[in-house]
């Protein structure tokens, strides 16, 4: 084990610079933290987590490549893989391509073999039982099974029931319950089946009551292939064939119905914001009551405000962070053209790492889930949705949700199950709802936000146009055959009530609703006016004569407010009160002979109007009127955590730690004891010399010795291989301390040569 | 960008633009799977429900086309999740199917084992099965076979009913086109419905439903029972099967509170039907009185609930059912089609006043002010007696008078709620008043006298709006009346609908007081009327005083 995990060793270090940055690219957790040299780096790859997580990766094919060497000699590989893909065409290939990535992957070294770790977390291969010398330890049986000719005589002697029991267990699970499994049994006492099975080796006992087929005995059962019906190839997605162009439309309709949805929640929540529960999140009553006002099922609404929630745009806020409501960079947003707000919001959804689809259900321990709480978060969503999305997006069709799911249970055999097939689930819906599918096949804005690319230019052309008219009719609705433009559309929200959304919207004028308009200050000729403008008919007579209507009764009767009011049955008083300067303060205003009216409140007047000189009494408050309207309120944006840790590390950040990593083994190799202080002043230049000079020693991968103040302020000086630098720091190799530190450039006080 | 006529909104509601030069095309091809919901002048609202979409499946399209018509006409893209319904709602219809079985009588089959199973599971369902046939089918029992179907609907499950009908007792009956022809539409309606084999005639006020229910009896050749509101229209079916038709008045049977015959065609009224005594229905034997070969219901929308518990039983007849509105006040349109059958016909008002065969009408609404005493009455009356007070205040007099005054010559008929208020018209106009103590001789008198123009001005309550026929009138004032209801107001209008011999336009007047409550009902029926496509005008009582 000691000699296997050295050559290893030994073959890592061998590896090109360029082939240490692939590796660390498909298996970013082997450089966070970067290993201190490649000993450390040998022995994080072996380690079985990190082993799994490299296998939870391979494809179906790789991972039978793999699992083929674990039973198989290296060179017997093709033999094998040929035997279980049943000589399908393309095999070679394959195979070719699964070791270089296995390789690539550092699962085996340069001659095939497994890398330390992958045989014990491979086990038991594809389904195989334990070798015989496992199950009959120090056991003449495990010697005779080693010889299939011998397995297959044995398997001839029993009869057919026991032959049966065989096939049965031969393609797994490869073991049993039998009661009594470690039973003395004889090849001439054997009665039942089992018993002629266990008598002749062909089973093993491995518990009181478990029996298990040994790998060679299975091997044989198997026709010496480890894989059925192995294939070669991915299997192919299928689905329905739709028009590009009215997939592509259908998606853009999604996306603008979308983009509308979330705002028209944003615009809800301004004026009407729903609590944040004591544990966070939203109620599943607010959940109903914005699926109902938004027209749309729960699982959208949840989406919808998730969505809202991760691109920013509502947050907690108000009194004591109580309540959920629309950022400030919500009113940006809106501002904005409808296929960048959809380019924001689809980008933020891409990067969840929450699952709206789960709102409103319950969790394992019966406790209801609820929307925007830290309950719905799930580390493997993002991934997930990622590679759904890239499955649809490798085909023109409309994928089926089981053939996509087939496609993902391929890619990545080890990490499928019933969470897979939920999320996936989840993604299809709502990718089609958000508008990157339409009618199932994936759109050009939606691939475009997949690969990152900028979107926005892609959905533009395929938004319905902005319209600016309406087609007024009779029964009082006005039909807005399109996505009005700004400044109608907010005058049509105020002045009718929306009956009907979707590609038009239609709206229905009303008493109340023009009663709003004159309330915003506007005349009967100014509606009838707007109306006409943007009309491509004539104004109905009955709309006329209902805006008539309600003007001529609007405002007959006049409302305000006041904080007191003063009452005098002689006007002389008043006059004389109104005429004092000192009471200017009080800003009075007469509203009839005897009345006055005052914003100071009852208490000030009082006080006021005593110290002039009056005595005035204080009367009840009766019918003191105060309107208020809520305002629309805001919050601060918050930043919304994105978890970025799924997608592939940038290059740079995996050239530097390559890098660093290097460095580290050179220090190892070279000076196994952490080199000495150099000697001599501490090097000192200035500032944008060191920078400058670090940058070329990063770029030269030389080595250099800088001044440096530790944290207490002390002069020190160190040896250092540059990695990188990146927001006031320095990432280098210390080989005066031989690890990895960071450093901060502002105290670095000098760059010199080491030489 | 397509410019189609269509769009399609994410409630299931439809717009058509109907100056589109598609319109007529996209009319066409989404009438079989959404009802039409309002016609106003230039845009169509159309509704897509479970309903309409079974409709569609009961007369043959498949979910494909019409998924075909939506896309194809939208201007917009039509919302997935609309299609993935639409697909999913008509697969839903058929599943199940009532078949004949020679030894167990009427199965319920289906290819789908799950449905069956989740059907089966109901409680509702288990009692009115019998024995379980192999894994697709099982038993019903017969005297059951229109209480599963409605139960299946409800379950979503609805069945297609495959057992056929009997023959009844053959009867000979032929249509007599002697100076005058079966519409178009007319041959169409009836021809459709005898395909369908049971179903409803959906067709406006004045479009001649009669005559259908005639050319549906001349396709049966069979004894048929007609059920009809009330009595006026006993005599008018009668008077009409006489013209139309060869039967003689010896073969048709009136079955009223007054009459009691049983003759080969036998009308009876749906109130004789569903009278009482002792708790039991006294004449529900009619039913089994003769081997009907054909059941004809005249205004389906109308159809109290007893006579859907009495059809339930009569799932083996055929059944005709006549409406201008499939629309029901009482929500029960699913019973409508579980027992009656699926829409066969439906024909727009629209297009049909378009061909000249119903008169166009003009809406006008007068709007009368309260005098300030009159106000404050107002203001100090209960809210119940608030309606009663504004509806019959005196300055609706001067104004109908004026109105009449102004159509002098015409065939007007006044109509009202409220009876003093009527008869207080009546002395004014000098006009007969028919109310409900009216005798049925003597308003058939006014009646007649009216439709030969000997009477020009006929004051009616509301005892008038249904199933009349008074084919001259050319104006009617509205006087007062609870217009809440939408059938009614599709009855009154239906009044003076009927095409004019000198082919002027019909003119439909409402008064209605200012600020009052009697104004916020005529909102209802200003938003009726326009969303029904008739012009509509409100003015000013001085301009018709003036």
């Amino acid at each position: 084990m000691e000699r296997m995990s050295e050559g290893f060793t030994e073959w890592l270090r061998s590896r090109s610079d360029e082939q240490l940055r692939v590796l660390a690219m498909s298996r970013p957790e082997l450089i966070t933290p970067v290993p201190a040299n490649v000993p450390g780096l040998a022995a994080r790859a072996g380690t079985p987590s990190a082993v799994g997580r490299a296998l939870d990766r391979l494809d179906g094919f790789t991972l039978a490549v793999a699992e083929t060497l674990v039973v198989f000699p290296p060179d017997e590989l093709p033999a094998a893989i040929h035997r279980a893909t049943q000589d399908a065409p393309g095999t070679d290939e394959a195979i070719g391509r699964a070791l270089a990535t296995l390789t690539e992957m550092a699962l085996i070294d340069g001659e095939r073999r497994l890398a330390p770790g992958v045989q014990e977390a491979l086990d038991p291969p594809a389904g195989l039982g334990q070798p015989a010398a496992r199950v009959f330890r120090h056991d003449e049986r495990a010697i005779t099974l080693a010889d299939p000719r011998a397995v297959r005589e044995l398997i001839a002697q029993v009869g057919p029931q026991a032959r049966a029991a065989l096939d049965e267990l031969a393609w797994g699970p490869s073991s049993g319950r039998v009661p009594n499994a470690r039973r003395e049994v004889s090849v001439e006492t054997a009665q039942s089946p089992i018993e002629q099975l266990l008598a002749r080796g062909l089973l093993g006992a491995i518990g009181d009551d478990t029996v298990t087929l040994p790998r060679e005995v299975g091997l044989v059962l198997r026709d010496d292939r480890l894989h059925r019906d192995l294939s070669p190839a991915a299997p192919p997605l299928e689905g329905a064939t739709r028009r590009a162009d009215l997939a592509a439309r259908t998606a853009a309709g999604q996306a603008f119905t979308f983009v509308r949805s979330v705002e028209e929640l944003c615009e809800i929540w301004s004026v009407d914001p729903p609590g944040v529960l004591r544990t966070g999140g939203l109620a599943i009553r607010d959940l109903r009551r914005a699926a109902q006002q938004l027209d749309v099922p729960e699982w959208t609404a949840a989406l919808v405000i998730e969505v809202a929630h991760a691109a920013g745009l509502v947050a907690t806020g108000g009194p004591a962070d109580a309540e959920w409501l629309p950022t400030l960079s919500y009113d940006l947003w809106r501002a904005r053209q409808t296929e960048d707000r959809w380019e924001a919001v689809a980008r933020a959804w891409l990067t969840l790492d929450r699952v709206p689809g789960l709102a409103g259900g319950r969790d394992d321990r019966d406790r209801l889930l609820n929307v925007l709480h830290p309950d719905l978060r799930r580390g493997a969503a993002a991934e997930i949705r990622r590679r759904v999305l890239t499955v649809v997006a490798a085909t023109e069709l409309a994928p089926s949700q089981e053939s996509v799911l087939a496609r993902l249970t391929w890619e990545r055999p080890r990490r499928r199950g019933a969470h897979l097939a939920r999320l996936a689930e989840f993604a299809l819906r709502e990718a089609e709802v958000m508008g990157l599918t339409g009618l199932g096949v994936m759109s050009p804005h939606g691939r475009a936000v997949l690969t990152g690319v900028k979107a926005a230019d892609l959905l533009a052309p395929l938004l319905p146009e902005p319209v600016d008219h309406v087609v007024l009719q009779a029964d009082l609705t006005a039909v807005a055959p399109g996505p009005l433009t700004g400044e109608l559309d907010r005058w049509l929200g105020l002045a009718a009530d929306v009956e009907s959304k979707g590609g038009a919207t239609v709206y229905r004028f009303a008493e109340a609703s023009i009663r709003r308009v004159l309330d915003a200050g506007q005349s009967a000729e100014e509606i009838l006016a707007m109306l006409a403008r943007h009309s491509t008919t004539p104004v109905p007579q009955p709309l006329t004569y209902l805006v008539t209507d309600v003007a001529r009764r609007h405002g007959r009767l006049r409302v305000g407010s006041a904080s007191s009011y003063l009452r005098c049955d002689d006007p002389a008083v008043l006059d004389e009160l109104l005429a004092d300067r000192r009471a200017g303060v009080l800003r009075m205003r007469r509203l009839a002979p005897t009345v006055l009216v005052s914003k100071a409140s009852r208490a000030t007047m009082l006080d006021s109007l005593r110290s002039m000189g009056y005595a005035p009494v204080a009367e009840s408050l009766e019918g003191d009127v105060l309107i208020t309207r809520a305002d629309a309120r805001r919050t601060e944006a918050q930043p919304v955590r994105q978890v970025n840790g799924l997608l592939a590390p940038e290059a740079e950040v995996v050239t530097a730690a390559i890098r660093a990593l290097r460095a580290g083994d050179h220090a190892l190799l070279s000076r196994p004891v952490p080199a000495s202080q150099p000697g001599g002043a501490v090097p000192r230049t200035p500032a944008t010399a060191t920078i400058s000079a670090l940058q070329e020693a990063i770029k030269q991968g030389s080595r250099v010795w800088i001044g440096y103040l530790d944290s207490q302020g002390q002069a020190t000086s160190r040896i250092l291989e540059p990695a990188r630098i990146e927001g006031g720091y320095l990432t280098a190799y210390d080989e005066t301390r031989a690890a990895i530190h960071r450093f901060v450039l502002h105290r670095i006080t000098g760059v010199a040569d080491v030489n | 960008m397509n410019d189609g006529p269509l769009i399609v909104q994410s409630d299931k509601t439809l717009l058509l633009e109907v100056d589109h030069e598609r319109a007529d095309e996209c009319r066409r091809a989404i009438a079989p799977f959404a009802e039409l919901e309002r016609a106003p002048e230039h845009v169509h609202t159309y509704r897509v429900t479970p309903l309409a979409l079974w409709n569609a499946r009961a007369a043959g399209h498949d979910a494909e086309q019409v998924i075909d018509a939506l896309i194809g006409f939208s201007r917009y893209p039509v919302p997935h999740a609309l299609l993935v319904d639409v697909a999913e709602t008509m697969a839903r219809y058929g599943r199940l199917r009532l078949e004949k079985h020679p030894v167990h009588g009427l199965v319920l089959t289906s290819n789908d084992r799950a449905v069956l199973e989740e059907v089966l599971r109901a409680k509702k369902v288990q009692p009115m099965v019998g024995e379980r046939l192999g894994g697709d089918s099982v038993a019903v029992h017969p005297s059951e076979r229109g209480n599963i179907k409605q139960l299946l609907l409800k379950l979503g499950w609805p069945a297609e009913d495959l057992a056929g009908y009997v023959d009844g007792e053959a009867h000979p009956i032929a249509l007599t086109e002697e100076g005058w022809s079966l519409r178009p539409y007319q041959k169409e309606a009836a021809d459709a419905f005898w395909h369908g084999g049971s179903g409803v005639v959906v067709l406006p006020c004045g479009a001649g439903k009669t005559i259908v229910g005639a050319a549906a009896m001349a396709h049966a050749q069979a004894t048929t029972l007609i059920l009809v509101t009330n009595t006026v229209s006993v005599h008018q079916w009668k008077t009409e099967l006489i013209k139309r038709t060869s039967l003689t008045e010896d073969e048709i049977g009136e079955y009223t509170g007054t009459k009691k015959e049983i003759r080969p065609v036998t009308i009876a009224t749906y109130q004789v039907m569903t009278s009482k005594r002792g708790g039991v229905y006294r004449h529900l034997e009619l039913f089994d009185a003769r081997d009907w070969g054909l059941v004809v219901y005249d205004e389906v929308h109308l159809l109290p609930a007893p006579i859907f518990r009495m059809t339930a039983d009569l799932q083996a007849r055929r059944r005709v059912g006549l409406t201008a509105t499939l629309v029901r006040e009482d929500g029960r349109e699913g019973d409508v089609f579980s027992l009656i059958g699926p829409k066969r016909y439906d024909a727009p008002w629209k297009e049909m006043e378009n061909q000249g065969y119903i008169a166009p009408a003009d809406c006008v609404e007068v709007r009368v002010t309260l005098r300030d005493d009159e106000r404050l009455a107002y203001a100090m009356a209960d809210t119940d007696e608030r309606y009663r007070f504004a509806a019959t205040t005196p300055s609706k007099l001067r104004v109908t008078e004026a109105l009449v005054k102004k159509h002098a010559g015409e065939q007007i008929l006044v109509i009202g709620q409220y009876i003093d208020q009527l008869d207080e018209l009546g002395e004014h106009l000098n006009a007969p008043v028919i109310k409900g103590e009216t005798k049925v001789k003597e308003r058939e008198r006014l009646f007649q006298a009216f439709r030969d123009k000997e009477l020009q001005v006929l004051v009616v309550s509301k005892v008038a709006n249904f199933s009349i026929d008074l084919p001259e009138a050319a104006v009617a004032i509205q006087v007062s009346g609870t217009f809440g209801s939408r059938q009614e107001e599709a009855q009154r209008l239906g009044r003076v609908l009927r095409p004019k011999a000198d082919g002027g336009g019909a003119r439909f007047y409402s008064i209605v007081s200012r600020d009052t409550v009697d104004q916020d009902f005529a909102a209802h029926r200003q938003r009726f009327l326009a969303e029904q496509g008739y012009a509509y005008q409100i003015i000013d009582a001085d301009d018709v005083l003036a």
